[in-house]
């Protein structure tokens, strides 16, 4: 085993973890395991995207790349509005779908059924739009850099593994030290007790579906960077990111983005030691385990 | 005959009609008014609808007919938290604290209503009033004995300054001494002006200290008056307390 291992399991473990943190707050607080989060990162990646070439066609061509990466000013520039549009689209669908279906109080069942139908709606228009042909940020080719140990890195996997520890630490401060993480953490233990504490539990339930999907939308534009973008890309991602909510112990912010690590670097490894076609049955085995083992997780709460 | 709603009234109830499902509702029709600075205490047996009534005028339970009205306004259709800004706060019996949060982050919590400049001060006079809180306010709520978490879950509702505070069998699972405590907590609470209603089993304790109360039997008002002169009712003993009263006698 080869140290590189641990360099791509680190890359695609940021990637997971991201897209867990979103799994992790919308289930701690909405209280339902939400299938359609996967399309959010490629509704994400889409939407930069398309606004990234958009800006490009506005400034007369293709923006020349920035320092060493592989992309222009417009990446950055479009990711900004990704986000806030990835944002929306997930708002849209709670006030049309799952916000109905809380104020009927129907079943958790009902939620994630309706979940599976939002991320079929969701990935079929994508690809009705975008077609199911592998599209991609920047055709520019680059060549991983040397950083000692045996371990070689691009920019841009460097960039997406600080930008994914800059989210997460600012993600965990925003939980533990401000009026809304606090407000998020008293309705995800008690939705009843938090609203007659004077929370104003919808507004709340707003906010995670903004920072879940907000999140979604930066994974999904990693992975879309690092490797290429396709409709099916979230449906992928689905089963590791599920697996870290759960292995990391939902609720949790640093557990959902370590447990990612852990799922990343075990996926990579996996593909050295047994072989590329057992990827995707190393999530499965860890999320088999943790329920078996640890149901409530690294870092959860009892119930 | 519906109770006087006078210009001194805080919080009252018209005709209220309320419970979980709309076929089966719990509350059947309940008038009541509850003045400013008075401690009224709702009691009743087990199934009487005390809890279903607090809840519904907190928010909690779906109002089928009748209203809820506050300082005048009427607060039937309003949200939980938009009733603890207009000054109604409610203590449920159970989970009324965050367990995984600090006794202080509790406070911090329910001091987010107010503006930015008066959450600390109002947390510091809580925290005078407490003296237990403040010296465990780094530890988890979930950690807290029955009677520090009364405490707290008080303290939590007294943040806002609320124009009623409304407890829910605050004693229940509590030891006897800790009860007391509680029960001299809400006392000088009152006695500071803050208008009280509390649902309570543990009757000849609660009369004690109310003004006034009034007794439910399945949903609706079936006695009212003076806490006092309540204690001694017959009708009251033989509605309410009539099972225990046989048992004694018929002990030899």
């Amino acid at each position: 085993m080869t140290p590189q291992v641990l360099m791509d399991g680190l890359v695609a473990g940021a990637m997971i973890g991201l897209g867990a943190i979103g799994i992790t707050l919308t289930y701690s607080i909405l209280r339902f395991s939400n299938f359609s989060h996967g399309e959010f990162l490629s509704w994400g990646a889409y939407l930069v995207l398309a606004v990234a070439s958009g800006l490009g066609y506005l400034a007369g061509g293709p923006a020349g790349p920035i320092g060493p990466f592989s992309f222009g000013w417009t990446l950055p520039v479009a990711l900004v509005a990704g986000i806030a549009l990835t944002a929306g689209l997930a708002l849209v669908v709670d006030a049309l779908l799952f916000g109905p279906l809380r104020h009927r109080g129907s079943a958790v069942i009902i939620l994630v059924m309706a979940s599976f139908g939002v991320a079929l709606t969701l990935r079929s228009l994508l690809e009705f739009v975008f077609t199911s042909k592998p599209v991609y940020f920047t055709d520019a080719l680059q060549i991983a850099r040397p950083l000692g140990f045996g371990l070689r890195a691009t920019p841009d996997q460097l960039l997406a593994l600080g930008l994914a520890a800059v989210l997460v630490v600012a993600i965990h401060l925003l939980m533990t030290r401000t009026a809304i993480g606090r407000s998020m953490r008293a309705v995800s233990e008690n939705r009843q007790l938090a609203g007659i504490a004077g929370i104003d539990v919808r507004m709340v339930i707003r906010t995670v579906w903004i920072f879940g999907a907000g999140l979604a939308c930066v994974a999904g534009v990693m992975s879309g960077l690092l490797v290429q973008i396709r409709p099916q890309m979230g449906l992928d991602l689905l089963l590791p990111l599920f697996a870290a909510a759960i292995l990391g112990g939902i609720g949790s912010v640093p557990g959902a983005m370590i447990a990612g690590l852990i799922v990343g670097l075990a996926e990579a490894m996996t593909v050295q030691l047994v072989g590329a076609e057992w990827r995707a049955a190393v999530a499965f085995v860890i999320l088999v385990a943790i329920l078996l083992l640890r149901p409530r997780g690294l870092f959860g709460r009892p119930e | 005959m519906r109770p006087a709603a006078d210009a001194g009234t805080v919080l009252a109830t018209r005709a209220l009609v309320s419970g979980y499902e709309r076929d089966l509702p719990i509350v059947r029709g309940v008038d009541m008014a509850v003045r400013k600075g008075e401690f009224l205490l709702l009691l009743g047996p087990n199934g009487a609808g005390k809890s279903t009534l607090v809840k519904t005028i907190a928010g909690l339970v779906p109002v089928h007919s009748g209203a809820v009205l506050h300082q005048g306004a009427d607060v039937t259709a309003m949200e939980p938290h938009l009733r603890v800004r207009h000054g109604v706060a409610f203590v449920p019996q159970t989970e009324n604290v965050f367990t995984t949060m600090t006794i202080h982050e509790n406070l911090l919590v329910a001091a987010q209503v107010l503006p930015k400049d008066r959450r600390a001060g109002r947390i510091a006079d809580l925290c005078a009033m407490f003296p237990d809180l403040a010296r465990l306010k780094a530890l988890r709520a979930g950690q807290l004995s029955g009677g520090q978490r009364q405490m707290l879950a008080v303290a939590r509702a007294l943040i806002v300054e609320p124009s009623v505070l409304i407890l829910d069998e605050p004693s229940a699972g509590l030891a006897p001494k800790v009860v007391q405590e509680v029960f001299a907590n809400l006392k000088a609470i009152n006695a500071a002006g803050v208008t009280t209603v509390l649902v309570e089993q543990n009757v000849k304790a609660a009369l004690a200290i109310a003004d006034r109360a009034i007794v439910l039997v399945e949903g609706e008002v079936r006695l009212e008056g003076d806490a006092r002169a309540l204690g001694d009712d017959a009708v009251m003993a033989e509605l309410y307390l009539g099972s225990r009263h046989r048992k004694a006698e018929a002990r030899p």
